[in-house]
């Protein structure tokens, strides 16, 4: 940004005379307007083998609106997995949730670049932002950039943001119960994701988690 | 709402009490910035032909790099020729060794004593920097017992050369930034603090900063040195008189701590903040940065940021040493037209580090607080963690807060915790109060300090009551 006042991007893009939506879509990623009280629910799931972008722009632009994304990923190779999301809220009493979990195995680079833009006007606003990484191995990079820019004051917003590994207290209560390893460390996995996974898609990502 | 409105009103009154301006006879350099100057005030300082070199670098580094603009703060141009280096009260020839009486009362009223004598809460030994001078050291001969060096930089480029010049720019270098390699180039004075091996520092150390003169630049340079098994804990004050122009303050601290060495670091900054128009005020442009060198060592950075028209500001680690930790505390206040741009930087290199992030902003007014950190885990930072926690706190709806942290994980058994929230004070809890008899003022002094609480209570005893009074000034009674 560079600057301390609070810029509206796609309204600048907006004024520019001859600029489609479409053009905007262009410029800013997938752009989704949700307009007053209505819903937006996204789910992306990124399979191992699969390098992706996801590059989401939504604008919550009636009072009201709802957006939520879930996303969840799993890498055991050379992937390159980006996630960047912006959600603007532009309306007051707009609710949204992003949440994205995923595994880094292998040497994949993982980044997630998520912001959260509450303008001024946008009073009651309710938005939380959750980011959470396991790395498996050494060579698996992971780099996370979650940010909250807030003009308004009447808000309840958060982020929260983890890297890690698998929690080994947790692997050795299992052990001690006769789990094997391999099955311990699978549930962990599991359990860990099973917010973001999709109905109906649950034998899928565990074939793929039981892959890594 | 008609109360809370007159609230608000009476918050952002709140005044600057160190205001005033010392009517003392001082010389300047002329103004502007180039090689000549940067030799006079080498010169004016008799400084080793080594100091000299490494200016004239730095200088000419900075000559070659752009304004960085990625701070979300909105930078007045600020003109380097219209601005003096080098300003210092004239010594009283009569008296060579005391120091004016003029300035002592100034620091009195400042509640800094020079004279040594024991203060309500404790002992504490100060370097008083005045413009671009030191002008007192106090408790001198009861540290040199120790075999604690504590005195201005200049002295320390005299007397102990062969250790400034071992440590300086080892930890920020000239070419670090934009704004280090201009201290570089003009650093004036500052504080210079040497902990021998297993020396535990009997008093808390302090340096306050003052800017006085017109027109004029504070360009200090702090260096601490711990050796091994030392511990210090080091304060640093700051104020300057009120005035319609921008002043600009770009200083430097390196912190080097060697094995099992502890160092405290704590600030309390109360630049003058500009009028409610966002007239004047400080340009608080700061590179602080420690280094932990051995094993086991530990340094700590606590700071409650008040004043400022702009803050710029980023207390760093770099975690070097196996088992080595890190904190960084920090209660950042915005009010009216301020602007903070502040944060913290942990880059794990060693095995088991440790590092904790706990930030607290609070913006009012039209002000604009963001918080900006990184968090890196290196390739051999085995078991590293880290926990961050930013919190913001909204009072009035046309400020803004913001937070931009970055985490780099390369070392997979590294954890990194981050979390942050914003939000403004609820009207259940002012409620709470209210009903219990507690005026809405009170409660959100209250509420503010509750909040800021566990940064506060990190503060050596001397700054913890300064730091809740600057709170109370600035915050008392902002209902959103």
């Amino acid at each position: 940004m560079g600057h301390g006042k609070y810029i509206d991007p796609l309204a600048d893009a907006r004024s520019k005379p001859g600029m489609t939506t479409s053009v905007i879509a262009g410029l800013t990623g997938n752009l989704y307007q949700v307009p007053a009280g209505e819903r937006l629910e996204l789910q992306f799931v990124v399979l191992p083998g699969e390098s992706r972008d996801i590059d989401l722009s939504i604008d919550l632009t009636g009072p009201g609106a709802q957006a939520h994304v879930k996303a969840l990923y799993l890498c055991n190779g050379e992937e390159k997995v980006n996630f960047r999301i912006l959600m603007h809220h532009r309306a007051p009493g707009c609710h949204s949730t992003q949440q994205v979990k995923g595994i880094a195995g292998g040497c994949a680079q993982v980044h997630f670049d998520g912001t959260i833009v509450v303008a001024p006007e946008a009073q009651q606003t309710e938005a939380y932002q959750e980011n959470h990484n396991i790395v498996l191995t050494e060579q698996a990079r992971v780099q996370t950039r979650p940010q909250l820019e807030i003009y308004a004051d009447d808000v309840k917003c958060s982020h929260g943001a983890t890297v890690g590994q698998l929690n080994p207290d947790e692997l050795f209560y299992m052990r001690s119960r006769g789990i094997p390893e391999a099955e311990a460390r699978t549930l962990q996995m599991l359990s860990f994701l099973s917010p973001v996974v999709p109905a109906g898609r649950e034998e899928e990502v565990e074939k793929a988690v039981r892959s890594l | 709402m008609a109360e809370s409105k007159q609230i608000i009103e009476q918050f952002t009154s709140g005044e600057y009490k160190e205001g005033f301006v010392t009517d003392v006879e001082q010389e300047f350099i002329p103004k502007g910035l180039s090689e000549e100057i940067v030799r006079m005030i080498s010169a004016r300082k008799e400084e080793p032909r080594w100091l000299l070199e490494f200016r004239l670098d730095a200088f000419r580094k900075w000559q070659a790099m752009p304004q960085p603009d990625w701070a979300h703060l909105d930078m007045p141009a600020i003109d380097y020729q219209d601005i003096i280096y080098y300003a210092a009260p004239k010594k009283d020839k009569d008296r060579p060794k005391e120091i004016d009486p003029k300035l002592a009362e100034t620091f009195d009223k400042l509640g800094i004593p020079l004279h040594e004598r024991e203060v309500l809460a404790g002992v504490v030994a100060v370097d008083a920097v005045f413009d671009s001078v030191s002008v007192a050291t106090t408790f001198r001969k009861t540290l040199s017992e120790k075999g604690i060096i504590f005195c201005s930089f200049s002295e320390a480029v005299k007397e102990h050369p062969e250790l400034v010049r071992k440590y300086l720019a080892s930890v920020v270098p000239a070419s670090d930034n934009y704004f280090a390699a201009l201290n570089s180039a003009v650093f004036s004075d500052g504080s210079f603090c040497y902990i021998p091996k297993g020396v535990r520092c009997p008093m808390e150390l302090s340096s306050y900063f003052r800017i006085n003169a017109k027109g004029t630049g504070q360009f200090e340079r702090t260096l601490i040195v711990a050796d091994e098994g030392s511990y210090v804990s080091y304060m640093e004050g700051c104020t300057a008189p009120m005035r319609d122009e921008q002043q600009l303050h770009a200083a430097v601290v390196e912190i080097i701590v060697e094995k099992d060495a502890d160092v405290k670091y704590s600030t309390v900054q109360n630049w003058y903040p500009g009028d409610a128009e966002g007239k004047g005020g400080i340009l608080n442009l700061v590179t602080k940065r420690g280094i932990c060198k051995g094993s086991g060592s530990h340094l700590s950075w606590t700071q409650v940021e008040t004043g400022s028209a702009i803050t710029w500001k980023y207390p760093s680690t770099i975690l070097k040493g196996d088992y080595s930790s890190s904190e960084f505390y920090s209660v950042a206040v915005t009010n009216n037209h301020q602007q903070a741009d502040t944060g913290t930087k942990m880059i794990h290199l060693g095995r088991g580090t440790k590092s904790r992030i706990v930030s607290k902003g609070i913006s009012a007014g039209v002000s604009q607080n963001s918080y900006r950190g990184l968090v890196r885990m290196g390739r051999n930072a085995l078991n590293a963690k880290n926990f961050s926690q930013c919190d913001s706190l909204l009072i009035g709806s046309l400020c803004g807060a913001h937070t931009f942290p970055v985490i780099e994980s390369l070392q997979p058994s590294a954890t990194v915790e981050h979390e942050a929230t914003t939000s403004k004070i609820s009207e259940d809890q002012l409620f709470y109060c209210n009903q219990r008899g507690i005026g809405p003022e009170d409660a959100v002094g209250l509420i503010v300090n509750g909040y800021a609480r566990e940064v506060l209570s990190r503060l050596p005893m001397e700054f913890a009551v300064e730091a809740q009074k600057l709170l109370q000034v600035s915050l008392e009674g902002s209902v959103g």
